[in-house]
């Protein structure tokens, strides 16, 4: 039996914004949330990319200490957009805490903050600073921090999905949570991802020449998804939480949908873990296809991963332009708020539903002349007022991950 | 250090690292306040910081009978007592 899977609820914490509204006007207005990067003792000096995308505001987190407790930075963004998320839903907390609802939610790697804390600790060749690592250091930093920190506040004794695949986190954290409430599982999932500010993922991807340097004092005009000028990605931070529940159960309940989730595929391009692999991205576009039971001419919007590196724009738009052809509207979010690691699927896929919502699709920020390599798709070099019916998210991840999910209007 | 000022130095630290403030000296500290295992292993570390010394793993395992203020206070004398601090 498969079931229908409807998304009810949604919260992000983004660098162009936090509410829907803030959002919505970046978008309308082109605003950018990338920012000069923030000056650390560790790594800033030293990477040559000084832009990041940046949370600039201040979030009013109030949580009882006995959830903070084993909460590092990256567990307050998530628990925030779960709260918010549930908070807008309004379940009752007895289905919360059936055994019907779960989690799916995931970081790169936990809390990068709290496990360097834990490696001056332990290369501090103090005995003292030894012992004072903390009982909690670990709840606080592990992979899977974000999930169950989610568990423990709201109380949910369901499925645990805790994805950590990098880029593809929190499209994957949606596409599990999708098929656990499709296949009878369970009857609701809150998902999504989160990363904290962390300059370490700076320099991982700077090493790798992967990294704007060229905007460094000009950072609202980097990423440049698709443009012959761009020059690399920009690390950001964020969280998002979508809620999903099965159908019938939210449409009797009188839940506000927003939209329906009608396909999910996550395949590997089974080689290299690094470069872009243009048949490994069209092989998963088409099976999400099959998966949705569409055709390449019913999808109206694409957002595409499009982080701006030389090499992933290209194999992108060759493998959107072999499934889709001119067909669908494409932008390339990050270019409003560089690359938000494990929570840019989440955060893509709830800008996507707001434009699905208010009828317009959002351009490409940044894309002035079109790279002629990228020019065999539609992209959106300028506002438009379109409807979306049917959207697709894709995402890819570092290890070879590839993610593509569709979105259908109600 | 007598034992008035174990019992100031323990209210303390349930003050500051607890948000537990003055709880009864007999309360059950799981049951009324919700101090959880998480907790009982933080406040080892800062007993460890009171007596200036660590805490053998056995001394550990014997505080995991305590249940009230009263009983925490009377575990650090002994321990004081132990390393001649009383």
């Amino acid at each position: 039996m498969e079931r229908r899977v409807v998304i009810t609820a949604a919260s992000a914490i983004t660098p162009i914004g936090h509410t829907k509204d803030e959002l919505i006007d970046s978008l309308i207005n082109g605003k950018s949330g990338v920012k000069k990067i923030k000056e650390d003792d560790l790594l800033t000096d030293r990477v040559e990319s000084k832009v990041f995308g940046t949370v600039s505001y201040p979030i009013d987190f109030d949580f009882k200490r006995k959830y903070r407790k084993t909460m590092g930075p990256v567990a307050y963004y998530a628990c925030q957009v779960v709260k918010e998320a549930l908070e807008s839903a309004g379940l009752e907390q007895d289905f919360i805490s059936s055994g019907r609802m779960g989690v799916a939610f995931g970081s790169t790697h936990g809390s990068p903050t709290v496990q360097r804390q834990i490696y001056e600790h332990f290369f501090s060749g103090s005995e003292e600073r030894f012992s004072a690592i903390g009982a909690v250091d670990y709840l606080k930093s592990m992979v899977h921090t974000t999930a169950v920190n989610i568990t423990k506040m709201f109380e949910i004794t369901g499925r645990v999905i805790s994805s950590s695949t990098a880029c593809t986190t929190s499209s994957q954290s949606i596409g599990y949570g999708y098929e656990a409430i499709k296949y009878g599982m369970q009857d609701a999932m809150i998902c999504g991802g989160a990363d904290e500010y962390d300059t370490t993922t700076v320099a991982v991807f700077d090493n790798l020449l992967a990294c704007s340097t060229e905007y460094n004092q000009t950072p609202h005009l980097t990423p440049r998804p698709f443009d012959t000028k761009r020059d690399g990605l920009v690390v950001g931070e964020g969280a998002g939480a979508v809620l999903l529940e099965e159908y019938e159960l939210a449409r009797k309940r009188g839940a506000n949908i927003l939209g329906e989730v009608i396909g999910f595929w996550c395949g590997n391009n089974g080689g290299d873990l690094i470069l872009p692999n243009m048949a490994g991205i069209s092989e998963t576009i088409i099976q999400g296809l099959q998966n949705a039971g569409l055709e390449p001419n019913d999808v109206d919007f694409v957002s595409a991963h499009a982080t701006a590196t030389k090499m992933g724009d290209v194999a992108e738009s060759m493998a959107i332009g072999n499934v889709y052809g001119k067909g669908p509207h494409v932008t390339g979010l990050k270019s409003y708020m560089g690359h938000t690691m494990g929570s840019c699927g989440v955060i893509e896929t709830i800008i996507t539903l707001h434009m699905m919502e208010k009828g317009f699709i959002a351009p490409t920020l940044n894309l002035e002349e079109v790279d002629p390599r990228c020019d065999m798709i539609r992209h959106t070099g300028k506002l438009r007022e379109i409807p979306i019916k049917i959207a697709s998210i894709q995402n890819f991840a570092f290890g070879g991950v590839n993610t593509s999910l569709f979105l259908k209007k109600v | 250090m007598t034992r008035d000022e174990i019992k100031t130095n323990i209210l303390l630290i349930f003050d500051e690292e607890f948000e537990i403030v003055n709880p009864g000296l007999d309360d059950n500290l799981t049951e009324d306040h919700d101090f959880d295992s998480i907790d009982a292993l933080e406040l080892l570390g800062e007993i460890e910081k009171i007596l200036g010394s660590e805490l053998t793993r056995q001394e550990k395992k014997d505080a995991m009978e305590i249940r009230t203020v009263n009983q925490i206070c009377d575990y650090v004398a002994s321990l004081a007592v132990k390393r001649a601090l009383m």
